[in-house]
């Protein structure tokens, strides 16, 4: 049966769609079939990483939250495309598909202005996962609490929740958690982001785990490198042995239960 | 058995509801309740024996009785949180999530930027590249 799995933020910037990314990556090497939906449809970022523009991204969720095509014509099989980055030409054997959000000015207009059908939306992400028979099933969510951040929390088998060492980030978290438990997610995790190299890192780990009795999966480093790539790939397939992406493959296999 | 005339009833009763589930009302059910919505969220639309299978399957201290279980269907029914469909061995159940709603903003806003964007497009299009 396949896992759901939502990655939240209470806050923007956190790196949520780069650590989604990222995590679903690791998981298609493993040889799992993944697929990551972007819910994000106020503010959809998570196709660049793939490569995506509005010139190869043929239909996307909201076409078919509108009725215009099926779930299944919005996945698109990521890493084939002759112009995917070195990163994602990895993915060229594997199934990792992503389901886009609009980036077209109208349509994240028309979503706002006329709200959609969130049984049309979940219908949908059940369809992904019995069509395209997947191991695990990413939400990629707008950060903060709405429809669809709490929609993927209601159905989640595993919650990944996005932190920066910074204190509005540590407030958000607590809502954030308070939300998840009162609605029995399995199991929640926090993942810290950004974390400066100066501070010792397993004392970041330490204090958030106590503060919030709840594990911390990983502490990625504020990478300049990371800055460097700008979202035009995915930073752990590109380059594997930097720093940043031996903990985001280590936490990877926590979360999928491979360590 | 149901007749394409009552389909067409029970879909005119579902859509005329303002109600349906928020997630976010997930916190405030009862355990059993709560258990049920978050299953049926995630699977969509179950028959009734799937549900009956799913709830057996639970572990001993959380496992309802089958009367308790009807009786929890019946309640989520009434609420409109699960749509019931069908009849006799055909029964099945869908949940039923709450519309997002659009914005309040006034129409004559919403109409101005659709203006102003369909206009940004056009004037792109006509725009030849750079060379």
């Amino acid at each position: 049966m396949s896992q759901i799995i939502s990655i939240h933020s209470y806050r923007g910037g956190t790196g949520k769609s780069n650590v989604t990314a990222n995590l679903a990556a690791q998981a298609a090497m493993a040889g799992k079939r993944v697929a990551i939906v972007d819910s994000d449809i106020q503010s959809p970022g998570i196709h660049v990483l793939f490569g995506l523009d509005k010139s190869t991204m043929k239909q996307t969720l909201n076409d078919y939250l509108h009725g215009k095509c099926a779930i299944t014509d919005a996945a698109f099989l990521v890493g084939r495309e002759p112009t995917a980055k070195e990163g994602v030409c990895k993915l060229a054997d594997k199934f990792l598909w992503l389901v886009p959000s609009s980036i077209e000015t109208m349509e994240i207009s028309r979503v706002l202005k006329e709200g959609y059908d969130v049984n049309v939306l979940n219908k949908g992400l059940k369809t992904l996962r019995k069509s395209l028979q997947l191991d695990y099933l990413f939400i990629d969510t707008h950060p903060g609490l709405n429809e669809e951040t709490l929609l993927s929390i209601g159905i989640s088998d595993e919650m990944v929740i996005i932190l920066r060492p910074d204190q509005q980030d540590f407030q958000g978290t607590a809502v954030t958690l308070d939300v998840a438990r009162s609605l029995d997610v399995p199991s929640i995790r926090l993942f810290v982001n950004k974390a400066l190299s100066r501070y010792d890192h397993a004392q970041i780990r330490a204090d958030v785990e106590k503060t919030y009795s709840t594990q911390v999966v990983g502490v990625l480093p504020l990478s300049e490198d990371m800055v460097d790539l700008a979202s035009a790939d995915v930073f752990s397939l590109r380059f594997p042995d930097h720093p940043w992406s031996k903990e985001l493959i280590r936490a990877a296999k926590i979360i999928l239960g491979q360590a | 058995m149901s007749g394409v005339f009552d389909r067409l009833q029970k879909r005119m009763e579902v859509e005329s509801q303002e109600g349906g589930i928020s997630p976010l009302d997930l916190a405030d059910l009862p355990p059993l309740l709560r258990k049920i919505m978050r299953y049926m969220l995630r699977e969509y639309e179950l028959t009734y024996p799937e549900i009956c299978e799913w709830a057996e399957e639970l572990a001993e201290s959380e496992r309802p009785t089958q009367a308790q279980l009807d009786e929890a269907l019946t309640v989520l029914t009434k609420q409109f949180w699960l749509i019931k469909r069908g009849e006799g061995e055909r029964i099945h159940y869908q949940a039923n999530l709450r519309r997002k709603a659009g914005s309040k903003l006034a129409q004559g806003l919403w109409n101005a930027l659709d203006t102003k964007i369909a206009a940004a497009a056009t004037k792109k299009e006509e725009t030849p590249p750079a060379s």
